[in-house]
């Protein structure tokens, strides 16, 4: 269900990131169109914008021409009329601008072959007319007034004028067509921008939208599995603990077996071993009957009884007796490994240097009796440990190498020593002694087994009192040996010594 | 008020070889004073308590007491014989017993228990202990009891 999950946010993840890249690059996508779209809006609106400009300027300059060439006009028939100075005046200052002013015309509208067919037409027709009128003018002021009128009517002035303003109309059409033109473009413009915007705009909502669906979608999965995994979590921990529950228990009820059974069976042993005794004296009491009933009435005496009470009887006795012994010793050492395992660990800081030293002076006698070197290299890492279980540990391993080591071999040697691996220290016992077989490095840390020559005493309990101890402190002991070339016993031991690491011994 | 009241042994020990042990070796130190045995603590705590030829009523005794029994623990036993204001409170206890757990021998002279004898496996320690309680129970310093 676990690994079902995982792949589940693995498949999601992989979709989503593609789903997110493609998305941003859409996104991207889209801005810059509406970007382009903009600039390029912007840029034909300036292009169009000074187009319609310059048709709102050649308006004005043709409704500028327009005024002036009235003005002179009206200057003209008033100086006719009244022969006034002023009015002589208007005349002159606007015929003077109608020159310029045409040629502002001209320039304005060089862009378009239609207005200059235009303009060069108003020239002529202006042309015409000014003559017309300079005459007049200067035969008014020549003084000839009547010849000036008659001309004026000769010359109908008013059919001139009619064709210059049509003249100018037809050029303020062109204009107003090309606005209108130049208008359209502006407005496709604007809206082919609007359409691009818009478009941009929609793809950026589709883009946003979808993201947010995916991302609603992805962190309702995260969710979720956050949540399965949570559960598996409390039920990992409630699972743990449940077990660590029934651990404690089971083991709980070992040591309460142990205690009873060892306990309980040392009951019967007394009988076994009292009535034994009983016997004992019995037999002896037998037998000096025995040597009595032979020396008073030999014939009395009878081959098997005598065989029974002197011989049989009593080595039967030795034997139970010798078995309810070694009963005893066993029943006695589970009865101490449970009382051990029951014992509370007190952790304290120790200097392993001043324990290997207690070690040494305790077994100093043994040592040098068998002339055993023992030497501990170096300063040897101190930890926070249970100091009767350290010293129990270390003693046992030491004295073991004292006990293995051949009688016969001299320069025998035993060596401590000890580095830190991470947290935990690791000590070595390292010896020259018989060592042990290969295929008894785990055997001979089972209660009651024992590896190679049975010629020292023991139960076989040491070791695995030693490991139990270990165990307890939250550490590992295990042996590196080749039968003899010596053994090293390696305890790794936590530097400090926590109460829920202690396996639960 | 001093007359010389034999002293009464009350055995509890449920284990009928132990029991036959332990008076065998009585006897053969030389006691013969009436051995009262009891196999289990619930009888014992009413002969004790109740009897009227029991040590609350009657004389004074000298209890052995073992400390696994069926129905009771030993201990208890010797808690409530301890008990204050329980007439048999300065009735010599001996707890004899299979544990040598230094806390549960700790524990029995904590309630009171005048000797703790382990019973062990090796016969002539016993026999000997034993023995030794044979002597000590013949120099042992009945307490007068209130006239009734």
């Amino acid at each position: 269900m676990v690994r079902l999950t995982l792949k589940n946010i693995a498949v999601t993840e992989a979709w989503f990131n593609r789903l997110v890249v493609g998305g941003i690059a859409l996104g991207f996508f889209a801005l810059l169109a509406a970007g382009s779209a903009a600039f390029q809006a912007v840029r034909q609106s300036q292009y169009h914008n000074q187009w319609i400009n310059h048709t709102f300027e050649v308006e004005r300059a043709i409704a500028n021409f327009d005024a002036l060439i009235e003005r002179a006009e009206t200057g003209r028939r008033g100086f006719l009329l009244s022969g006034a100075p002023n009015t002589a005046r208007t005349y002159d200052e606007a015929s003077r601008q109608l020159g310029p002013a045409l040629n502002r015309l001209r320039d304005l509208t060089r862009d378009n072959i239609r207005q200059q067919a235009n303009l060069a037409t108003l020239i002529q027709l202006t042309q015409r007319d000014l003559k017309m009128m300079n005459i007049s003018v200067a035969q008014v002021r020549a003084g000839h007034r009547d010849q000036a009128v008659k001309y004026f009517q000769d010359t109908i002035p008013l059919q001139m004028m009619r064709e210059i303003r049509a003249q100018l109309g037809q050029m303020r059409a062109e204009e107003s067509r090309l606005l209108a033109i130049r208008d359209n473009a502006q407005t496709d413009t604007l809206r082919n921008f609007y359409v691009t915007v818009t478009f941009a705009a929609i793809i950026l909502l589709l883009v946003a939208a979808g993201s947010i669906w995916v991302i609603l979608m992805y962190t309702r999965d995260l969710t979720a599995s956050r949540d399965e995994l949570r559960l598996l979590n409390t039920d990992l921990e409630g699972a743990v603990r449940e077990r660590t529950t029934d651990l404690q228990r089971a083991n709980d009820e070992i040591q309460r077996f142990a205690y009873i059974v060892s306990h309980d069976l040392r009951s019967p042993l007394v009988n076994v071993m009292g009535f034994t005794a009983e016997l004992e004296s019995a037999t002896k009491r037998l037998g000096a009957m025995m040597d009595k009933v032979e020396e008073i009435a030999p014939d009395l005496v009878d081959k098997d009884a005598q065989l029974a009470a002197r011989e049989d009887l009593p080595e039967a006795i030795g034997f139970i007796r010798t078995s309810t012994q070694k009963m005893d010793r066993l029943i006695n050492a589970i009865l101490r490994l449970s009382r051990e395992g029951r014992r509370p660990i007190t952790p304290e800081k120790l200097d392993m240097n001043v324990v290997a030293q207690g070690i040494a002076d305790t077994h100093r006698h043994r040592l040098d009796e068998k002339g055993i070197d023992f030497s501990v290299v170096g300063k040897l890492p101190n930890i926070t440990s249970d100091r009767l279980a350290i010293e129990q540990i270390v003693g046992n391993i030491v004295e073991n190498a004292i006990k293995y080591m051949p009688p016969d071999r001299s320069g025998g040697r035993i060596e401590l020593r000890g580095h830190v691996e991470g947290p935990r220290a690791v000590f070595e016992v390292a010896d020259n002694g018989r060592g042990v077989d290969p295929r008894d490095h785990d055997r001979i840390f089972d209660l009651f087994r024992r590896s190679g020559m049975q010629d020292q005493p023991g139960e076989g309990i040491g070791l695995a009192h030693t490991r139990a101890l270990a165990y307890r402190l939250g550490g590992t002991i295990n042996v590196e040996s080749e039968l003899g070339r010596g053994a090293t016993f390696r305890i790794s031991l936590p530097v400090a010594f926590m109460a829920e690491q202690g396996a639960i011994a | 008020m001093n007359n010389q009241q034999p002293v009464t042994i009350i055995m509890i020990e449920d284990d009928e070889g132990h029991a036959r042990l332990i008076e065998k070796n009585i006897r053969r130190a030389g006691i013969s004073n009436d051995i009262h045995h009891f196999t289990d603590g619930t009888t014992a705590l009413e002969y004790l308590q109740e009897a009227p030829d029991g040590p609350a009523h009657n004389g004074p005794a000298l209890i052995l007491l073992d400390l696994n029994l069926p129905d009771m623990s030993g201990t208890d036993i010797l808690g409530r014989i301890k008990a204050d204001g329980n007439p048999l409170k300065r009735t010599p206890v001996v707890v004899l017993t299979t544990t040598d757990d230094k806390v549960e021998i700790q524990r029995c002279y904590d309630l009171g228990c005048n000797v703790y004898i382990t019973k062990p496996v090796n016969y002539e320690s016993f026999a000997d202990a034993i023995r030794q309680l044979g002597l000590f129970l013949s120099v042992i310093q009945v307490p007068d009891l209130p006239e009734a």
